[in-house]
């Protein structure tokens, strides 16, 4: 039961809501409990399981921890250092494909995935390391780090936030009807992010990405290159809002987790605007604790390289993936460099778009052959520039594509911010409560032959 | 600012749990005639699916298939979706003028089938007719855009009939329809041939039997209903697609049908008739060609050439079927699809001389033939 399916918003979320605000302050993390297990329990017990017991061993594995703090050497380390292998462990074990002759050994069933288990588990291994550190005390409380790990507004995207920041999000919870609206305005943005743009551009994508290869034109490439990076925003992003505008309505406010990467106007800026909580979780936990112990200003860049490598090895469990980590870190190293170059600074943008969707094709594709195949297509390799296809494509997606821009940009949020603090504020006040509920009729119009978009699934 | 949040916040609360009771509340029905299938049961909770989370998806299922309002739903999506970027509706693409099944994924006849022909062959005395009937979607590949007509229902067709053995006759009936493309041979909102389309295949396929057909001015032509909305309809529920016309030919030559004795898929013995003129008027108006669809149909006609014909078929065979009654004693029509056993518990093919394959190229892709030598 995905966010964005008929029987989670037209039944799991209204009841769950329901019921949370019905019962006294003092049972409310509990009953917010019960429900994420409940919604666990949707994918099946296999995951309600899975989760429990993932739970109670970092629950223990931070205890230990915290209680071993005192003590010197190898028993100091030894309770962090297991959990977090067993943590990262269970993220290999379940992501990485070629795993799959040992899940037989564990009799895993076929087809069960842990959905969210790239993110929890960064935010289990970020507590540990802040516990090992002594950032934070082991929390007691069984409820409260169980929801960490498994609230179900946060399990299927995040925001992965550090555990400090989580105890101040759950301290600071506001329960009033302004709270509910802006999360439901946040959740329905969100399902048409997802439903509307994601799927129809995948539409889009899937349509090139069927093709073969050696038959296809440069400008189809980029058209389906376009679409991907343009899907893979709306899916992702969607998710993450859906997900934030529901911890909202349960009076939670989590931090947003893209913030309009896609049309940056430097590599590093959509680095920093892309999944913003990963990357930052990378950085605090790796890159630097790592930079600070090497001198050499060459070998710290290094360090960022690899550290992005495995970002997109954790993003896509795939060669391509850890490809693309490199190419991004390393550009990012590249035009830090050139940052003074005048061409660079006046055309941000382009060179921006133009690089990361190039970069996109080993993320699209998995696989490295095959991703060199498909970018020699794009730079004109196969020898036809454009064909039939292309001009259907684009004749049957200009509107979508220059929308999905256009939405994919700050510059629909800016307008209407300036709009509201202008004189003719009041006429954003009145229409929003006329154009959302016709934003989620046309999101449920799309989702009701299926009962649910599945179009892209990440399986992150 | 904050006061139109709140505003928002309750219009869509009230939004959602007036179709989330709507839904809970309604009235549940068990059969979709608009989309023509049966829509989905409460789902039976056992450990096993609620283990593998198969409870949750059924529930979900059920949810969308009993969701308050839902005609009206699918049918605001699919406007949407008609008119936004590709005319391509759950796997339906949505031309001027027809609906066409459109499928990215590769389609191939599988080869059990062929298997399953050639054994058949081996072990009967008769003669072995085999005539693989294409969709619309190979008859008007070419009204798709390039990349869904990648797999063509013409190379699937020559595939398999390279692998069915020689002394089978192969009848090209895409060749035939091919030709005749302009003409209403498809239903404009189905994957099958009409009565038509049917017509001009009998005159090779009858040919072939040994018989000279009956010439088209010889019929009678009934329209029966013209509201006929077909299984691409259901999907993509493309409110402005025109319905079609289903047609009965008539032609009385003196002979008549005595008997047509049908064996259902759970084992039941009934008699019906050649067309069931009442389901034409409902929504699932398709039956109207030999009503329920069942295991077997043997068909006793009054033409005394003591000649006896055992064809093998699906949906495509139904509406054919009337045109082989003017020229045989005796019709067994077997529909594998639904037979629960084996073709020889029904049946035994050696009573028949002659034996005709005559299926949807869609039937090959699954493996449609396995019970036929059992």
């Amino acid at each position: 039961m995905l966010y964005c399916s008929l029987l989670f918003i037209y039944g799991f979320l209204p009841v769950s809501l329901g019921i949370y605000y019905a019962v006294p302050k003092k049972f409310k993390d509990i009953a917010l409990l019960l429900e994420s297990l409940v919604f666990c329990g949707f994918f099946g017990l296999h995951l309600l399981i899975f989760m429990s017991a993932y739970t109670l061993v970092n629950y223990t594995a931070a205890q230990l921890t915290f209680r071993a703090s005192r003590r010197k050497g190898i028993l100091r380390v030894l309770p962090a250092a297991a959990g977090i292998c067993l943590d990262a462990g269970a993220l290999l074990f379940f992501r990485e494909q070629w795993l799959f002759l040992l899940k037989g050994l564990f009799s895993v069933p076929e087809n069960f995935f842990p959905i969210g288990i790239s993110l929890f588990s960064l935010s289990a291994i970020g507590y540990l390391l802040d516990v090992y550190r002594g950032n934070i005390r082991a929390e007691k409380n069984f409820v409260r780090f169980a929801l960490y790990i498994m609230m179900f507004p946060r399990l299927i995207m995040g925001p992965v936030v550090n555990y400090r920041s989580y105890l101040l999000i759950l301290r600071k919870r506001r329960y009033n009807i302004g709270e509910i609206g802006s999360g439901m305005i946040l959740f329905v943005k969100g399902l048409a992010k997802k439903v509307l743009f994601g799927d129809w551009l995948y539409m889009l994508y899937s349509a090139v990405k069927g093709c073969d290869f050696a038959e296809l034109s440069a400008a189809s490439a980029w058209l389906g290159i376009t679409a991907y990076i343009l899907c893979l925003y709306f899916t992702l992003s969607g998710f993450a809002d859906m997900g934030a505008g529901i911890s909202r309505c349960f009076g939670m406010r989590f931090p947003v987790s893209f913030s309009y990467p896609v049309f940056s106007g430097r590599i590093r800026y959509f680095a920093s605007g892309w999944f913003i909580q990963p990357v930052h979780w990378f950085r605090e936990y790796l890159t630097k604790p790592l930079s600070s112990q090497v001198r050499s200003k060459n070998l710290s860049k290094g360090i960022f390289v690899a550290v992005w490598v495995l970002g997109g090895y954790w993003f896509g469990f795939s060669l391509g993936g850890a490809v693309w980590g490199a190419l991004t870190g390393a550009s990012i190293l590249a035009e830090n460099r050139l940052r003074n170059v005048r061409l660079l600074k006046s055309n941000g943008i382009f060179y921006t778009f133009f690089i990361t969707s190039f970069f996109a094709v080993f993320l699209s594709t998995g696989s490295v052959p095959d991703g060199l195949r498909y970018m020699w297509v794009m730079t004109g390799g196969s020898g036809i520039p454009a064909d039939a296809l292309a001009a259907y494509l684009f004749r049957a997606y200009i509107v979508v594509i220059l929308a999905a821009v256009y939405a994919s940009t700050d510059l629909f949020a800016n307008t209407i911010q300036r709009i509201r603090c202008s004189k003719c504020g009041a006429v954003v006040n009145v229409i929003m409560p006329f154009v959302m509920p016709v934003l989620l009729m046309i999101c449920t119009s799309v989702i009701a032959c299926t009962g649910s978009s599945d179009a892209m699934i990440v399986r992150l | 600012m904050k006061l139109s949040n709140k505003i928002t916040g309750c219009v869509l609360i009230l939004f959602i749990c007036f179709f989330s009771l709507a839904t809970f509340f309604g009235k549940k029905k068990d059969y979709s005639d608009k989309e023509n299938r049966p829509l989905a049961d409460f789902p039976e909770i056992t450990g096993q699916g609620l283990m593998y989370g198969d409870s949750g998806r059924e529930l979900n299922a059920y949810m969308a298939d009993h969701f308050a309002f839902r005609d009206s739903w699918i049918a605001l999506g699919a406007g949407i979706g008609a008119n936004v970027g590709e005319a391509f509706i759950n796997g339906v693409y949505v031309t001027p003028e027809r609906l066409i099944a459109a499928d990215t994924s590769y389609r191939h006849c599988l080869p059990e089938n062929a298997a399953a022909v050639n054994s058949f062959s081996e072990n009967y005395d008769g003669a072995v007719y085999f005539a693989a009937i294409p969709t619309s979607a190979g008859i008007y590949s070419d009204l798709l855009p390039p990349y869904l007509a990648a797999s063509t229902e013409k190379q699937m067709l020559d595939g398999f009939y390279g692998t069915l053995l020689g002394d089978i006759r192969k009848i090209d009936a895409y060749n035939i329809l091919k030709m005749l493309s302009e003409n209403y041979i498809y239903y404009r909102t189905d994957r099958k041939w009409t009565s038509y389309g049917a017509y001009c295949v009998y005159r090779t396929v009858i040919q072939k039997l040994g018989f000279m057909p009956v010439s088209y001015d010889k019929y009678t032509i009934r329209h029966v209903t013209d509201g006929f909305r077909g299984d691409l309809y259901s999907r993509a529920q493309h409110m402005e697609s025109k319905a079609d016309i289903l047609d009965i030919y008539e032609y009385d030559d003196g002979t008549e049908i005595v008997r047509c004795r049908a064996y259902s898929s759970d084992g039941f013995v009934y008699d019906k008739e050649l067309y069931d003129l009442a389901a034409g008027e409902t929504d699932s108006s398709y039956k109207l060609y030999l009503g329920e669809p069942a295991a077997v149909v043997t068909l006793t006609t009054t033409v005394n050439n003591d000649r006896r014909l055992l064809v093998i078929g699906d949906e495509f065979t139904s509406c054919f079927i009337p045109f082989l009654t003017k020229h045989y004693s005796e019709i067994a029509f077997v529909s594998p699809k639904y037979m629960s056993k084996g073709l020889a518990e029904y049946l035994d093919p050696g009573d028949y001389e002659q034996t005709l394959f005559l299926l949807g190229i869609d039937s090959l892709e699954t493996d449609v033939l396995g019970k036929i030598n059992d």
